[in-house]
């Protein structure tokens, strides 16, 4: 998967109609809630066989965070 | 009474006969714009002939059950054509009277493919709010009452609406947030074609477990029409038994 295609599936996981970027802020989408990381950890694990937990994810500032544990 | 303007938008799934066909007729008398769904592009064009506004009345057709992982992108799809939808009714069912001997897994897999895996993909299209209006919007989904009183012959049936009520109980409370509201209404016997399938002898035993007989296509739209309007805004979450009060 390349890094443009990731944006696109992040765009659909967080189901957001805000422009995603590598620099989006998660903390600053209205989206991002417990169940937007639910939904995150279901697209790592499933697609990337990466898995991560909640806790994970309080360390975690922007989408190229979450692109690094996917390996992206 | 409930009030809609056209530039809302309901999609109905399985708008062809009985229930859907009449929730499509009623929305668009109060003044809603009914993006109708189902297999048989025929009937759906009867079905604008009786509108009252079939300028409003916006045909699809499509085999939801055929192509179910699917659905939410062809939602997307439809909010690309049409804008965002301000609600769904989901009508769209299957199901015989069999004894557990004479079901087979395949025949259980299909019931579940039309009474449950469809429904919940449809839900989960409602699910992301790129497609839908908001606050305000409504979903309402066709469970049964075989659901809570199973009768014999019912197990697959009875199963995959049960699956059904439960699931939207959980996707309402997911969705409160984004001001999408999800409910189900649970009909006894309805003087439908479904209905009609049954033998004489089940039909004839049916009719004697209604007070007021069996219940016309119209008493249970109007409850969906009402859950779908802004009249119901504080309604979510729920399972409405409606069957003249068979169930105590």
């Amino acid at each position: 998967m390349t890094r443009d295609e990731f944006l696109i599936e992040m765009q659909d996981v967080l189901q957001t109609e805000d422009k995603l970027s590598f620099d989006t802020v998660l903390g600053e989408l209205s989206e991002w809630d417990s169940l937007a990381i639910m939904s995150t950890m279901a697209f790592l694990d499933r697609t990337f066989g990466v898995k991560t937990s909640m806790s994970d994810y309080t360390s975690m500032n922007t989408i190229e965070d979450i692109a690094v544990k996917a390996g992206i | 009474m409930p009030c809609f303007s056209f530039d809302q938008r309901f999609i109905v799934a399985g708008a062809s006969h009985g229930i859907g066909k009449d929730v499509s007729l009623l929305l668009n008398e109060y003044g809603a714009s009914v993006i109708c769904i189902a297999r048989n592009e025929k009937v759906l064009s009867i079905l604008k002939d009786e509108a009252k506004y079939p300028e409003y009345i916006f045909i699809e057709q499509k085999d939801l059950a055929h192509d179910v992982e699917h659905i939410p992108t062809y939602i997307r799809q439809l909010k690309e054509k049409y804008g965002k939808f301000q609600g769904m009714a989901f009508c769209a069912g299957t199901g015989e009277v069999k004894p557990v001997r004479a079901v087979d897994l395949d025949e259980l897999r299909k019931v579940f493919e039309i009474n449950f895996f469809a429904p919940y993909m449809m839900a989960k299209a409602f699910a992301d709010k790129r497609i839908h209006n908001g606050w305000g919007t409504s979903c309402v989904f066709i469970s049964s009452v075989a659901a809570i009183r199973c009768d014999k012959g019912q197990s697959v049936y009875a199963s995959s609406k049960a699956a059904l009520s439960a699931s939207v109980k959980s996707i309402a409370r997911e969705c409160a947030s984004l001001g999408v509201r999800f409910n189900c209404v649970s009909p006894s016997a309805i003087n439908t074609r479904l209905l009609h399938t049954n033998s004489p002898e089940i039909l004839e035993k049916q009719a004697e477990l209604y007070p007021m007989g069996v219940g016309d296509v119209r008493d249970v739209s109007n409850l969906i029409v009402y859950l779908l309007s802004n009249e119901a805004k504080w309604i979510t979450t729920q399972n409405y038994i409606i069957d003249c009060g068979a169930i105590l």
